[in-house]
């Protein structure tokens, strides 16, 4: 089974893995999705579906060892059998990559990017940056990803990349108004924002129309751009 | 401390008399770099832009067009006032953003010399708005920065392509500029499509033998530091070593020649070690990152120790101790011998602890309040600055010679120059009211009023412990005798107390007003009214307002060497003023050589220099090695230039130069040119449209590098457009942070996405800054909505369809947009441009009109949930006015939604106006 970090680090941990693992679980989560310490490669836990509703990120078994998994400690996970090698949310999932692995195994990825075809909205590919020159390796990536629809995602540390997982999962619901523009919330302020989506409109614009007309005799001016599918 | 202080103005300040304004040697820069075009690289100082103005003057005339590159707005200014001034009527102008693309080409036929931005002239001749085949040449100022891939660099090729016969002439005085890097001159000279190079350095012997002839009278003052600044000098450059020595040990990679002590002093080295360590930054453990700082903060102290008064360094110093305090943050050079020694004759210079502190405490505690008994303790030393000292002497010297100058025509005017303005503050100060009272007025401003002079006290009070109890063991027997003594004492330390406090009620208003004046031109405060009329009358109508004047007749002023808006100020003041005697406070390269060439142009008016220098100082040093790095670059230059060997068509003039061929297989070095003979030619010409705004930052000039053809465009959506279905939006990494926190970068990813299929985001990295987001050791314990990381991660969540490029440079960004365009076809500019919220939008993106569901989710009540079964209920956004509330919670199935909709549209703007007062 091929695994996405280099070959050294599975070998070098492999010995204290499942307990560095166990550690690091915030004492919350539950129980019995952490898999026993004594199951192998075949993982007993319940199959989960990709879609499925979980509060968990499900990993799949190949990540097992991925010194990644120690910093996923704000959000569960537990392993299953996906496709990907992350399940982050219904429509969101990841592949991982380490670029000194993707050096020595350039088909690797190309194969998992096709047995992964389209299946989710959201399909990202986590490349941790960790050699000297990455550059020509990122081009090619950047161009694969745009060919098979995935978002590209670099992270410079293991703990980077952990952050980026426990993010997409937190995130799973939230809305964007993170990133919006804040408008003051005076009813002026909205009225103005509100008018200036229009592309005509600019804000000394929006304040004279107001000043003339109330709310409700400025809205039919848009009559002509109005829903045109409903 | 290097050669002897004598070689310092043999090299630097040697100079002539006789001949009118074009000098010799400048004639023959002139006619060499007239007849054929090249590169003068000249030395500093020496008049390059008396060279370039030469060549403007010739061209301002309407039957030429020429071009400057390269000038900031204040040397256009100057440039245009100097010929103002000659009688030239035919001016230069300056394009920029203020003249619309509409006029611009009428001002480009209109002919003369024109200063024009770099991002303008970019666009014009990628639009043929200029007319290229007119254009008589180009002139490249500051021809060191013409790298590769800068936008002048651009031009130039853009002009090669389409003018053959125009000249490029380039002018530079900055050789060390080419002293670093392979082949650097070559290389700008291949960037400026230039065969000639002339080299004017100092020593030059046209240059030597002209000035030799005019020289000034030099009177050179070596000053000797007091020996407890020369101890703190020797314990700085100690702490500096051994700083240095850690660096290299913890990064053995760092080039040692560079890291020698003799550069650590010198200004630049700030520059050189952030160039080497800015790349790697994020990799650097904590302990090299506080060195660099240390390192900085140690060259502070050096430059204070000889720059300012004794007060101003303590406070620096103690300020140091104060901060290791509070944060713990130091290297531990504070705990070095060497930062005692320093420490201890700090204080040594501006206090001292009186010895009978014992005997007096009993009496003193009961008499006086706390605070003054500490007060009491120190005996104000106060050492002067002996250059202070120096410079009065010269200046009662050229006084007593001003007083019998009859055959000279009058007293002389007098120019002092000191670097900066603060110095030049405290000189004027100290010429006025004399070395006690400036000090006294810092000490008090300092440490006098301040709580902390209590703590400062006790903790001087440790350091000295070990010396006070040596002596309070011969105390007892003293004890009785000098308790009487004390008290005498007492009753004067109580006398300069007031007198202190009396002083610090003046200078404070002073204070306020040098402060409200910016620290410039200070009028008179009653206590300075010593020889100075009316203050009104004593602006001097100089061109420079920097400048800070202390007597009226003769005139004596003192003016910085750095640091003026305008930086054309103090030569524009040396011309008005014609000084008789100029005093150098502090030594610049720079100001000595145009001193030189001054006194050459203005042949038989005598003109004495005072040159003020610490002798043995780091002060001293740095001048030297400036003098040295620069002889160095030119001789390091001559040997260059005579192994250099320049193909016959550099110049561009016909069609071999390859420079000039856009063909990707010969920018790139890669395996394609191997290639090339079997490759087909490609049939069709490849092109990006890119957004006028983009032409500020180098990514077009690689792009139009590497064959592809350059659209430029106003787009309202997207940075570049490769194909029909790709646009990007480029941002840097300040970019990316900043309009991800505004907001911007949401709504131009809503854009994208509606109008094109594959919208991509490109984050491009400084190639000198470390390829990283976020820099080690950064992550938080929790996800934090602030993090970019997180922003991204949001972003992507709602844009599934934005793509993300990852970019470690324009170089390598420009290469991966020739790869994504390569099989696909080409986009339309029209179409490009047309794109705004009237046109079609990208079938799977929306089913709903984009414009009407922005509008309909800024109403209150309306939000991403509710929004499709409102849409669908009402054809527009006019039947959504008619609904009653009734009606509209029962299509959004929420009364609270619904009340506030129906109260938004309703209410008027009276009523809002209204609420906002009552809110107010």
């Amino acid at each position: 089974m091929p695994v996405s970090w280099p070959a050294r680090v599975t070998a070098a941990s492999s010995g204290s893995r499942e307990g560095a693992v166990l550690g690091e679980l915030p004492p919350g989560s539950e129980a019995s999705t952490v898999p026993p310490a004594a199951s192998g490669d075949s993982d007993p836990c319940p199959t989960l579906k990709p879609g499925a509703k979980s509060n968990c990120i499900i990993v799949s078994a190949r990540q097992r060892g991925n010194p990644i998994l120690k910093f996923v400690r704000n959000i569960p996970w537990e392993f299953g059998e996906i496709v990907p090698d992350y399940v982050l949310g219904q429509s969101t999932c990841a592949l991982f990559l380490s670029l000194r692995y993707h050096n020595l195994n350039p088909n690797y990825i190309h194969e998992r990017l096709q047995l992964l075809g389209k299946t989710y909205a959201v399909q990202v590919l986590l490349v941790q940056v960790d050699v000297k020159d990455p550059h020509q390796a990122l081009k090619e990536l950047a161009k694969m990803c745009i060919l098979a629809d995935c978002t590209l995602i670099l992270a410079w540390s293991p703990e980077e990349a952990g952050r980026y997982l426990e993010t997409y999962k937190a995130y799973e619901q939230k809305p964007a108004d993170l990133l919006k523009e804040k408008v003051d919330q005076d009813f002026l302020s909205i009225v103005t924002d509100c008018l200036t989506s229009v592309k005509s409109v600019n804000k000394t614009d929006a304040l004279s129309l107001l000043s003339t007309f109330g709310v409700s005799h400025l809205l039919p001016i848009r009559v002509q751009t109005g829903p045109c599918h409903c | 401390v290097g050669p002897g202080p004598g070689s310092a103005t043999a090299a630097g300040l040697s100079a002539p008399p006789v001949m009118a304004a074009p000098l010799e040697h400048e004639n023959q820069v002139f006619l060499d770099l007239f007849h054929q075009d090249g590169l003068v690289i000249c030395a500093r100082g020496l008049g390059i832009d008396r060279i370039l103005l030469r060549f403007l003057r010739l061209y301002c005339e309407p039957a030429s067009l020429v071009l400057v590159l390269n000038t900031s707005p204040a040397e256009e200014e100057y440039f245009i006032d100097q010929l103002r001034s000659d009688g030239v009527v035919h001016l230069p102008r300056r394009v920029t953003n203020e003249i619309t693309s509409n006029c611009r080409y009428e001002v480009y036929t209109q002919g003369g010399v024109l200063f024009a931005t770099s991002r303008i002239l970019v666009v014009d001749f990628l639009t043929d708005r200029i007319p290229s085949n007119l254009i008589t040449g180009i002139l490249v100022y500051k021809a060191h920065r013409i790298i590769e891939s800068c936008q002048e660099a651009f031009i130039l090729r853009l002009f090669r392509q389409k003018n053959k016969n125009g000249f490029i002439k380039a002018f530079t005085d900055n050789a060390i500029a080419f002293h670093t890097g392979f082949c650097h001159v070559e290389r700008v000279m291949r960037n400026l499509f230039v065969r000639k190079l002339y080299l004017w350095p100092r020593f030059h012997i046209a240059v030597n033998s002209f000035l030799e002839k005019h020289k000034p009278e030099v009177v050179e003052i070596h000053v000797s530091m007091t020996p407890a600044m020369l101890t703190i000098q020797t314990s700085i450059l100690d702490i500096l070593n051994v700083c240095l020595r850690e660096l290299k040990r913890y990064n053995p990679a760092l080039e040692v020649e560079d890291l020698s002590l003799e550069n650590a002093i010198g200004k630049p080295f700030d520059k050189t070690i952030r160039h080497y360590l800015d790349p790697l930054w994020h990799q650097l453990g904590a302990k090299t990152k506080s060195l660099v700082q240390d390192l900085k903060i140690l060259r502070t102290l050096l430059q204070y120790l000889t720059q300012y008064d004794c007060v101003t360094f303590l406070n620096l110093v103690e300020s140091l101790k104060a901060t290791e305090k509070a944060f713990g943050q130091n290297s531990g050079w504070l705990f070095l011998d060497s930062s005692t020694s320093m420490f201890v004759n700090a204080r040594a210079r501006v206090y001292r602890i009186s010895d009978d502190k014992i005997s007096k405490k009993s009496k003193v505690s009961e008499k006086m309040d706390i605070k003054e008994r500490k007060e009491l303790k120190r005996e104000l030393v106060l050492e002067s600055n002996p250059k202070w000292e120096a410079l009065r002497e010269v200046l009662k010297e050229i006084e007593s010679e001003n007083k019998n100058s009859e055959d000279l025509g009058g007293p002389g005017q007098v120019l002092i120059c000191a670097s900066d303005d603060r110095t030049c503050a405290q000189l004027r100060e100290y010429i006025i009211a004399g070395a006690e009272a400036l000090l006294m007025r810092l000490y008090n401003k300092t440490f006098g009023k301040d709580e902390r002079a209590g703590e400062e006290w006790i903790k001087d009070r440790k350091a000295v412990k070990s010396k006070g109890n040596a002596r309070s063991d011969k105390g007892p027997q003293a004890k009785k005798a000098k308790v009487e003594a004390s008290s005498k004492q007492n009753k004067i330390m109580k006398k300069q107390d007031l007198t202190l406090t009396q002083m610090m009620g003046k200078t404070e208003e002073e204070n306020i007003e040098e402060e409200m004046e910016g620290y410039k031109e200070l009028s008179s405060s009653e206590e300075i009214s010593i020889e100075e009329t009316k203050p009104e009358d004593f602006h001097l109508n100089l061109a420079s307002d920097a400048y800070y004047g202390i007597f009226k007749t003769p005139l004596t002023i003192i003016h910085p060497l750095q640091g003026c808006s305008d930086p054309y100020a103090l030569t524009r003041v040396l011309h008005e003023v014609e000084p008789r005697y100029v005093v150098l406070y502090d030594a610049e390269l720079t100001f000595v050589r145009q001193l030189e060439i001054y006194k050459a142009s203005k042949p038989g008016k005598p003109l004495r220099v005072y040159f003020l220098i610490y002798g043995g100082s780091t002060e001293e040093q740095r001048y030297l090695t400036v003098l040295r790095k620069e002889k160095e670059a030119f001789e390091k230059l001559i040997r260059e230039k005579a192994s250099m060997v320049i193909p016959e068509e550099r110049e561009g003039r016909d069609e071999t130069n390859l420079d000039l061929v856009r063909d990707s297989t010969s920018a790139t070095v890669s395996t394609d040119t191997r290639k090339a003979g079997g490759q087909e030619q490609k049939s069709v010409q490849q092109t990006i449209i890119v957004d006028m705004r983009e032409f500020r930052s180098e990514l077009p000039s690689l792009i139009h590098r590497r064959g592809i053809d350059i659209e430029p465009v106003t787009l309202e959506v997207g940075d570049y457009i490769l194909t029909p279905d790709i646009c990007i939006e480029r941002k840097s990494i300040s970019d990316l942070i900043g309009s991800l926190n505004n907001g911007r970068l949401y709504s131009q990813c809503i854009s994208m996405s509606r109008y094109y299929k594959r919208p991509i985001l490109l984050i491009e990295f400084d190639p000198s800054k470390s390829f990283s987001l976020t820099s080690r050791g950064s992550l938080h314990q929790e996800i934090s909505s602030n993090d970019i990381t997180s922003k991204l991660t949001l972003l992507t969540l709602h844009f599934p369809r934005l793509r993300i490029l990852w970019c470690p440079s324009p170089h390598a960004t420009a290469e991966l947009f020739e790869e994504l365009k390569q099989n696909r076809s080409q986009p339309d500019a029209a179409i490009a441009m047309a794109i705004t919220a009237d046109s079609e939008i990208v079938p799977e993106s929306d089913k709903y009109n984009p414009g009407s569901k922005d509008f309909l989710l800024k109403i209150p009540g309306v939000n991403a949930k509710n929004c499709h079964v409102l849409m669908n209920h009402i054809k527009s956004i006019s039947e959504l006015v008619t609904l009653s509330q009734d009606k509209l919670s029962e299509i959004l199935g929420n009364a609270v939604n619904a009340k506030q909709l129906y109260d938004f549209i309703h209410k008027s703007y009276a009523e809002a106006i209204s609420q906002g007062k009552t809110k107010r």
